[in-house]
């Protein structure tokens, strides 16, 4: 039962991964840009939600706080960081320093603001009840999974139907294409640096729920959640989400094979073997430059 | 007698798309050869072949008899076939005798094979280069911040530099002023004097009747004829695809 | 005070040595890893074992230190050679999550969390290093060596080619350069100056483990760099100054509580990044300056 136990467990960590996945891959593919600051916009909700709620704010009032700090954040890094940069250079490197060089700032900020240990919120639903003899399961494993596939089948909807939804999967293939359609490219980017940013939440609150934070949250999530995409192939939502959920399992069931210290890295070795064995990644396309 | 490099029968396909099929050409030395076509005709993919950057799926490629079909770019251009890009690919951040020097050292070590007579040469052949494209005066620039021409006489410069026998030439003379144009000529003719063999691919027909000894014209991957400069030209069939297209 | 600034002097040309072997790879060779850390800790623990079991020469520490980082930086090289940029910085960051692993279960070699302690004071060619002036001096032999050798290498043939397939290989390919094998001299190249700095490290403090060899470590060496200046010989140089300098600026100010002065450090060189990548992405020290 051990197994079933950390499958349970990997899946939960994975959806988490899952979401914030997507919407890097999202920006990634909307955009060309390269948003490793997403962990910032991570850590950053989650802070928002544990402060707000803790200072007695209702929970989903606390919740809309970090939708709205999360999006605040994407759509402040597409303004003021990443714009001015391409409006002279566009060169992948100057886009990640300052995109890496914002989540060095943000964590440093969370680390001054409250603290170098862990913040976390005491539930109920975090208890752990049994499902099966032997398998315990808490109620924030339903929710982690029905928010999670209400939100991946919002977006598949959006993505599909709406005229804005079609338009950022246009920028993606081709920008010229979508002058034709009458949609600035601009709005659309700021666009998916809104829901892009926005995805990151769930994750942010859940895990603030199950695990608590620190302020290095947002570097491991960012971590995780590029292997993630690159384990999907760079650029497909769908298979950043289900890159997210084979690493949440790996890592987890990685304890069953090696000792505790090696659960992260196992994340890594699979990273590794998609690089050197098939780079494409699940579902992307060859692997473009 | 046997051609310094030729192609038989190359295919290539993308995906459901045949970019080049059954195609056969013969360089003779000292020839400039234009292959000429609408876009999208196969042109630049015929000099992806050749170089290496893209692998045939059928055919022959040989070079002085020896096929060179399966050997990685850098080893054919090791064998003396240079190239241009039609976006010419400087090295932008580096300074122009740079980009003209880094054509001259292909020993991919700390330091170059051949001491200092080796080096000797490499230098004569830099300022040869130079002097040959006009950039004698402007070493020290570097390359993005050249002008359009320069840009081109750069890219051109390096591929004198190489030392290489057999140029492949992608559209050098697209938008240069007459001026420009007229020195790409005199600097075509005084290599094709010295021996190199020259393909070229162009699209100003005013220019490949005045460089080009045989013409190649290609549509859809395909190559529809070949012959003197004179023969094609008149032409009204190859003419209707070429203009018809070009609309 | 002295002793302080002895200290600080010889730790600013030790991390001098770090951020040269960084920038060959990301300022000459386009190879932008995140992991440098990695190859200074493979150094450093290599020598610590050459000093505690071999010998406390630091000629035979360093080639030690280098040896081994330029063995493990075929790491590296793979994925350099196999994937573009952005997968590539993510293979880095992998590789660096996975080596701080490695290092700390790794006891027999690292000595696990505790490290290794008690390495013994270095000496070169028979003469004692004990005195802090000597092992400055000694350094600061290492980085001239270094930085001639960088010099000598991204002046000639070498950097050329390095810098060609930085700016563009497909063209450079086609003047005959082998990527392949330039990529991987030029890892092999950083990493072994890298090793050398672990080495160096490892003699001046005499004590090390894994805390020295993480994420934020390479972070740190990567901000000397790009805030100094990308493919410059000073540049790295003049950025290993300020950042080093830096914490001990801030303790000046008033109203900083020590306790809080790495983060406000952190916070300032993630400050300077992003607003050099704004407004003037080639560094402090740019190309520019060195070519009229």
């Amino acid at each position: 039962m051990l197994f079933a136990q950390l499958v349970v467990a990997g899946i939960q960590t994975g959806l988490l991964y899952a979401l914030t996945a997507a919407g890097f891959a999202i920006i990634f593919g909307a955009t060309r840009i390269f948003h490793v600051a997403q962990g910032a916009a991570f850590a950053l909700a989650g802070y928002a939600f544990l402060m707000s709620n803790a200072a007695g704010l209702a929970w989903p009032l606390a919740a809309l706080l970090a939708v709205v700090v999360a999006v605040a954040f994407g759509v402040g890094m597409e303004r003021w960081v990443y714009r001015p940069i391409q409006r002279h250079e566009a060169s992948f490197f100057t886009v990640f320093v300052a995109s890496f060089g914002v989540t060095i700032i943000a964590q440093s900020l969370i680390e001054v603001s409250f603290g170098r240990g862990f913040v976390t919120l005491s539930t109920p639903l975090t208890q752990a009840r049994p499902l099966l003899p032997g398998l315990y399961v808490a109620p924030v494993f339903w929710i982690a999974l029905a928010v999670t596939a209400a939100l991946f089948l919002g977006l598949a909807v959006f993505l599909r139907f709406t005229r804005a939804g079609i338009g950022l999967r246009a920028l993606s293939e081709s920008p010229e294409l979508l002058r034709s359609y009458g949609l600035s490219s601009s709005r659309l980017s700021v666009l998916a640096f809104a829901i892009g940013s926005a995805l990151c939440v769930p994750g942010a609150i859940l895990t603030a729920a199950v695990t608590g934070l620190q302020p290095s949250i947002g570097a491991h999530v960012m971590l995780i959640s590029l292997a993630a995409t690159i384990v999907g192939g760079i650029g497909s939502v769908s298979g950043a989400a289900c890159g997210g959920l084979l690493l949440g399992i790996a890592e987890n069931l990685s304890i069953t094979l090696l000792n505790t210290q090696w659960s992260e890295a196992a994340s890594f070795i699979v990273l590794f073997a998609f690089i050197l064995l098939r780079p494409r990644g699940l579902f992307g396309l060859a692997s473009t430059r | 007698m046997s051609a310094l490099l030729s192609l038989s029968g190359l295919n290539r396909r993308f995906g459901g798309l045949a970019a080049v099929s059954d195609f056969s050409l013969a360089l003779e030395s000292g020839i400039v050869t234009a292959l000429v076509g609408p876009n999208g005709a196969g042109k630049t993919t015929i000099f992806n072949l050749v170089t290496g950057n893209l692998r045939a799926d059928s055919g022959q490629i040989l070079l002085h008899d020896k096929p060179i079909i399966g050997l990685s770019p850098h080893r054919i251009a090791r064998l003396g076939i240079a190239r241009s890009f039609q976006d010419l690919r400087l090295f932008g951040h580096m300074s122009v005798l740079d980009n003209v020097r880094a054509a001259t050292e292909p020993t991919s070590w700390f330091w170059q094979a051949g001491g200092a007579a080796a080096r000797q040469q490499r230098r004569e052949r830099v300022e040869t280069a130079l002097e040959r494209t006009g950039l004698s005066g402007l070493t020290q620039a570097r390359a993005i911040d050249l002008a359009y021409a320069e840009r081109k006489f750069l890219s051109m410069a390096r591929i004198i530099a190489t030392g290489a026998r057999i140029w492949l030439l992608d559209e050098p003379a697209s938008g240069l002023d007459p001026r420009s144009r007229a020195q790409f000529v005199d600097l075509l003719r005084s290599a094709t004097a010295e021996g190199v063999t020259v393909c070229l691919i162009e699209h100003n027909l005013d220019i490949v009747t005045e460089v080009a000894d045989r013409i190649a014209f290609l549509d859809q991957g395909r190559k529809l004829a070949e012959g003197e400069p004179a023969d094609i030209m008149q032409d009204k069939a190859l003419a209707a695809i070429y203009f018809g297209d070009r609309t | 005070m002295i002793a302080y600034l002895v200290n600080l002097a010889t730790l600013t040309t030790i991390f001098a040595v770090l951020a040269t072997s960084l920038n060959i790879l990301i300022g000459y060779g386009g190879i932008f890893s995140i992991a440098q850390a990695v190859f200074f800790g493979v150094g450093a623990y290599a020598a610590a074992q050459v000093a505690l079991h071999v010998t406390p020469d630091l000629l035979v520490a360093s080639a030690a230190g280098a040896g081994a980082a330029a063995l493990l930086s075929i790491c590296l090289a793979l994925p350099a050679l196999r994937v573009r940029d952005e997968y590539f910085v993510i293979a880095s960051l992998g590789l660096q999550m996975l080596a701080v692993t490695v290092f700390t279960e790794a006891t027999p070699i690292t000595g696990g969390f505790g490290g290794l302690v008690g390495i013994p004071p270095a000496s070169l060619l028979g003469l004692p290093l004990t005195d802090p002036n000597a092992m400055l001096a000694a350094c600061l032999g290492f980085l001239v060596l270094v930085l001639v050798l960088t010099r000598v290498l991204m002046r000639g043939s070498f950097g050329r080619s390095l810098m060609a397939i930085r700016d563009n290989d497909t063209a450079a390919e086609a003047l005959g350069k082998n990527v392949m094998v330039l990529k991987t001299l030029a890892v092999m190249l950083g990493c072994a100056y890298a090793g050398i700095g672990g080495a160096l490290y490892s003699a001046q403090m005499q004590f090390i483990n894994v805390e020295s060899f993480t994420l934020d470590q390479s972070v740190l060496i990567m901000a000397m760099v790009i805030i100094g200046g990308t493919g410059t010989l000073i540049g790295p140089l003049v950025g290993t100054v300020l950042i080093l300098l830096l914490p001990a600026a801030l303790s000046f100010i008033p109203g900083i509580p020590p306790t809080e002065i790495g983060v406000v450090q952190q916070m300032i060189y993630g400050l300077v990044m992003t607003l050099l990548m704004i407004f003037r992405p080639g560094g402090l020290v740019t190309l520019r300056t060195r070519r009229q």
